[in-house]
């Protein structure tokens, strides 16, 4: 089992750890060699494709200085002031050197390093339950209570509940745009404690299954009439700075490997269930696609029918959802209350 | 020319570790042709990604340009691989290379060829590991699936070798071999000694587009033997050799306009299939190959109607295994409304062509048999007649005035006119029902219908169609009966202000058809559409419509039409208006709130004296 990787040794002097791009931004802007560079990377990035960028001279010497900065390593972090301008710097950069064909892209959000041990430690302290009780109660049920009985949590959960399950008129059950605005809101400024044992409470009856299925309330956010192609929806999804870097983040930290016992990178799995949050609200919301108690099947809306040539690309895409062994590992430590503890 | 070669994957995968010796095999990459004569040349974009989005010069690694052998050309020290993992901050390393093919020795060793595949080499930070510790899985796989595809039509060719070259190089004193497992007739072949695999045939994907078999690897150190299964996936490409084909024949479909003449209106639709797949990814680039186009030369067909083509993917069992395949839809629609006065019949063609197939058959013509039957505008040979109750209120509805068919017309604006007779009698008017299909007779002025005088008045009704001007009258009579009813004092002007049985049924209220409210008595538990509420007709309020005489005064029934604040258990109707549920009696207060509670109001309880008598 391989331990986290061991810190980079060779970082530009002075510079510890990733800096968000809009700093790092303010940074390069006082500083004329660096923002000078930066202007001409951005005029070579743009409609090219890296290739012929990197075969400019002038392109070139802009992209070696750039390494040295902290602009070229800079991250975001989730829910942070100026998100977007975050990201947008982050891909202003990224975009143009990754060629955005890639299967699964780098995150542009720092590493989370908190566990989920951390989450029942404070979860504890409000439950204050005895095991025999909860041996037999509905934990999602629970979670809701918990939800309800702190002020932040109630308001943003009863804020998208509502705007969620507002009629528009008889062909518009709601107004989807406003509801993942809502649910977004909910996932970005709610603390794990709470949004995590909403998403991911363990259920051992079909009313509880089912209550953990509507969190999200699917018929507005996650449903449809029609069921897209699942490239269809991550090809939209990549149009948009924020759904990117929150997928990209997905695949980043739930991504299946081997290489580590629970399938989880890193064996975090609290990265993993952060990075499934962040996507709720977007076209490519994820959700429980029934009440079954005894598997969980996650998926997007969308399938794979009409994939043409595709199909073998699409179902991998699909697959990260439906049969992904670490965010199963990942939703069941959290049910359980079990967590690994990271080699120190 | 486009190139032939290809690629049988599009990623390939292998772990590097620190201190590798140079000319180390790392993987084998396999190219398959579109023609015999065809050679593959391989070669290495000279530089590495690193994840991150930076780029280092690549050192370390070369290909066989015939072979397609990756291989180490120098061994990464530790100084490299702190190198190539700076800013990666990802739980493992990964840099990424991409692999170029040509049909011709390469000249320049530019990163420019679109036919490519990506290489992800995983840096492990440790020396190799020793052969004994290895598992079975990690002698004999790596860790990505082994799934390939082979276009379709194309000539036979190796595609794989099961044997790790790095395994192989090192592991030497292990024995490792495999067998493909599969079906009887699969068209691969297993070559025991080199350990590759070959499609033996040209593939036809409409006959079969998956085979799966299964890898079996034998481990043997000494005494010992370990066995590993995986799966070994094929899928077949599919290209565009499939004409297009009618579905039992049929070519042509009756379209009649009548009652319907919306625009956006479907007329009738024919389908053809295809035995070739259409992506629905990207949409408008696989409708612009498959198209559908109107055969005329009248510029009055080709504004009036349009084609609409949708597609979806179906199977087919060509030989009991299935394959995916196409329907195409082709819906003829009404680009416009038309006129109800048009009147004519004639043959519409459409030309449906599979433009990427080549081959005679590439389109088929479909007929469309359209009747364009003009409808009247008349109300039949009935005249209308109305009571009303002296007593009735302010917008009490008495009735809907209808031309023939009025209810099946979509797309024809027909307006209802009163022309008012001679006299001073006027207590009704009209208005435009629900998408102009019926007009809604209402009191207007209920100051007339208590004057003696007004008893029996004669109205001719007019209906109008807005596109045509055509229009049609009928004789309308409303005869007012009944005997006014003393005003109770301390009524309030609504109905939805009582909240008990008694109240309600003593007062009027606006809308009111007979002088007094009305209550409904709800019968269902908890929140129900089935509520208790006091409304001036059972009959349309409240019934989950906000009608247009409703919607003309917000007292005349809130529960439909409220748009205010409901307080108590409710749900609310569509377009967040009205209360479609309610727990208990809703009431309302017009331009205010509306309440939905329980009466608390219990029928008197049978106390302990009562018991006893019983």
């Amino acid at each position: 089992l391989a331990g986290p990787p061991s810190p980079p040794g060779l970082a530009p002097p002075g510079w510890r750890g990733p800096v968000d791009c809009v700093r790092a931004n303010e940074l390069c802007a006082g500083e004329p060699s660096c923002s000078s560079r930066y202007r001409t990377l951005r005029q070579c990035l743009a409609g090219r494709d890296r290739n012929t960028m990197l075969a400019n001279k002038e392109c070139q010497a802009a992209l070696e200085v750039l390494q040295e900065s902290a602009l070229y390593h800079c991250r975001c972090k989730r829910g942070m002031k100026k998100e977007l301008q975050c990201l947008q710097i982050y891909w202003s950069i990224h975009l143009g050197l990754t060629e955005g064909e890639e299967f699964y892209e780098a995150s542009p959000y720092e590493p989370v390093t908190s566990r989920l041990s951390d989450i029942f430690r404070l979860a504890s302290i409000f439950s204050g339950m005895d095991p025999a009780a909860t041996s037999r109660s509905n934990h999602c049920l629970d979670a809701a209570k918990a939800c309800n009985l702190n002020d932040n949590c109630k308001r943003l959960r009863s804020g998208y509940i509502s705007t969620c399950s507002r009629e528009l008129s008889a062909t518009e059950p709601c107004s989807r745009r406003k509801c993942h605005k809502a649910l977004r809101q909910f996932f970005d400024r709610v603390p794990g404690e709470f949004t995590f044992r909403l998403l991911f409470c363990s259920c051992k009856d079909r009313a509880c299954a089912e209550r953990r299925r509507q969190t999200i309330v699917p018929s507005c956010s996650y449903e449809d009439k029609d069921k897209p192609n699942c490239l269809d929806l991550r090809g939209a999804c990549r149009a948009d700075h924020l759904c990117r870097s929150r997928l990209a983040d997905f695949h980043t930290n739930c991504q299946a490997t081997f290489q580590f016992l629970t399938a989880c990178p890193g064996d975090n799995f609290q990265a993993c269930l952060g990075s499934y949050a962040g996507l709720i609200g977007f076209d490519i919301t994820p959700n429980y696609v029934d009440a079954s108690t005894t598997s969980i099947t996650i998926s997007p809306w969308c399938s794979c029918k009409g994939s043409g040539n595709m199909e073998e690309e699409c179902e991998k895409f699909l697959r990260d959802f439906t049969e992904n062994p670490c965010l199963r590992n990942a939703i069941q430590a959290f049910g359980n209350g079990t967590d690994v503890h990271p080699a120190p | 020319a486009a190139l032939g070669l290809y690629f049988p994957r599009k990623e390939y995968l292998e772990n590097v570790y620190i201190d590798e010796s140079a000319g180390m095999p790392l993987l084998r990459i396999h190219a398959l042709k579109d023609s015999r004569e065809e050679m593959a040349h391989f070669h290495l974009c000279q530089n590495l990604i690193i994840s991150r989005a930076r780029s280092h010069e690549n050192n370390w690694f070369q290909i066989r340009e015939k072979t397609g052998v990756l291989y180490l050309s120098k061994s990464l020290d530790r100084e490299d691989f702190n190198m190539l993992s700076v800013g990666n901050w990802m739980p493992l390393s990964k840099v990424m290379l991409y692999v170029f093919l040509s049909s011709h020795p390469f000249q320049e060793k530019e990163c420019d060829s679109a036919t490519r595949t990506t290489v992800f080499l995983s840096l492990i930070n440790a020396t190799a590991p020793a052969c004994s510790s290895l598992t079975a899985r990690q002698l004999c796989f790596t860790e990505m699936d082994l799934s390939f595809h082979i276009k379709e039509n194309k000539p036979p060719g190796i595609f794989h070798q099961l044997q790790l070259p790095s395994v192989h190089h090192l592991c030497q004193n292990l024995s490792i071999s495999y067998k493909l497992l599969a079906a009887e007739g699969v068209p691969f072949w297993y070559n025991e000694n080199t350990t590759s695999v070959r499609v033996t045939q040209r593939l036809d994907r409409e006959e079969r587009e998956r085979y799966e078999l299964i890898a079996k690897c034998t481990v043997r150190e000494g005494f010992r033997e370990m066995q590993v299964e995986v799966p070994f996936l094929v899928n077949v490409l599919d290209e565009d050799d499939s004409p297009p084909f009618l579905p039992n024949g049929t070519d042509t479909a009756d379209a009649v306009v009548e009652f319907n003449r919306k625009e956006g209106t479907v007329l009738a639709m024919l389908t053809v299939y295809d035995a070739d797949t259409t992506p629905i990814y990207p949409l408008e680039s696989s409708r612009k190959k498959y198209t559908g186009t109107i055969i005329t030369d009248d510029p009055w067909i080709s504004e009036t109607f349009r084609v609409e083509h949708i597609f979806d993917e179906i199977h087919f069992s060509p030989n009991g295994s299935q394959v995916r395949g196409t329907r195409h839809e082709y819906k003829l629609v009404l680009n416009k409304s038309i006129s109800v006065t048009e009147h004519r019949s004639f043959q519409l063609d459409v030309l449906v062509n599979d433009t990427e197939f080549h081959g005679p058959e590439r389109s088929v013509m479909l007929h469309f048999n359209v009747s364009i039957l003009p409808v009247s505008i008349q109300f039949s040979n009935i005249t209308y007649q109305f009571t009303v109750n002296r007593n009735a209120e302010r917008f009490a509805q008495i009735g809907k005035i209808c031309i023939e068919n009025c209810m099946k017309f979509r797309g024809v604006n027909i307006t209802y006119k009163l022309l008012s007779p001679n006299g001073s009698c006027y207590p009704v008017s009209i208005l435009q029902g629900r998408e102009d299909k019926y007009g809604s007779l209402y009191v207007n002025d209920s100051s007339v219908l208590r004057r003696p005088e007004c008893k029996e008045i004669q109205y001719i009704v007019q209906a109008t169609d807005k596109q045509s001007r055509k229009h049609t009258k009928t004789l309308l009579t409303v005869v007012l009966e009944g005997t006014l009813l003393k005003k109770e004092e301390d009524c309030p002007d609504s109905c939805a202000i009582s909240k008990h049985r008694a109240e309600c049924e003593e007062c009027g209220g606006l809308g009111v058809l007979t002088g007094r409210c009305q209550w409904r008595q709800g019968s269902g538990k908890g929140i129900t559409t089935n509520y208790s509420t006091c409304t001036p007709s059972i009959k349309t309020c409240p019934d989950g419509i906000c009608d247009v005489v409703e919607g003309r005064d917000p007292a005349v029934c809130p529960q439909d039409c409220t748009s205010g604040n409901i307080i108590g258990g409710h749900g609310k109707g569509i377009g967040n208006l009205g209360i479609k549920s309610g727990h208990g009696i809703c009431y309302c207060f017009p331009r205010q709130n509306c309440y939905c509670e329980k009466d608390d109001i219990k029928e008197p309880l049978c106390d302990d004296v009562c018991k006893t008598v019983i």
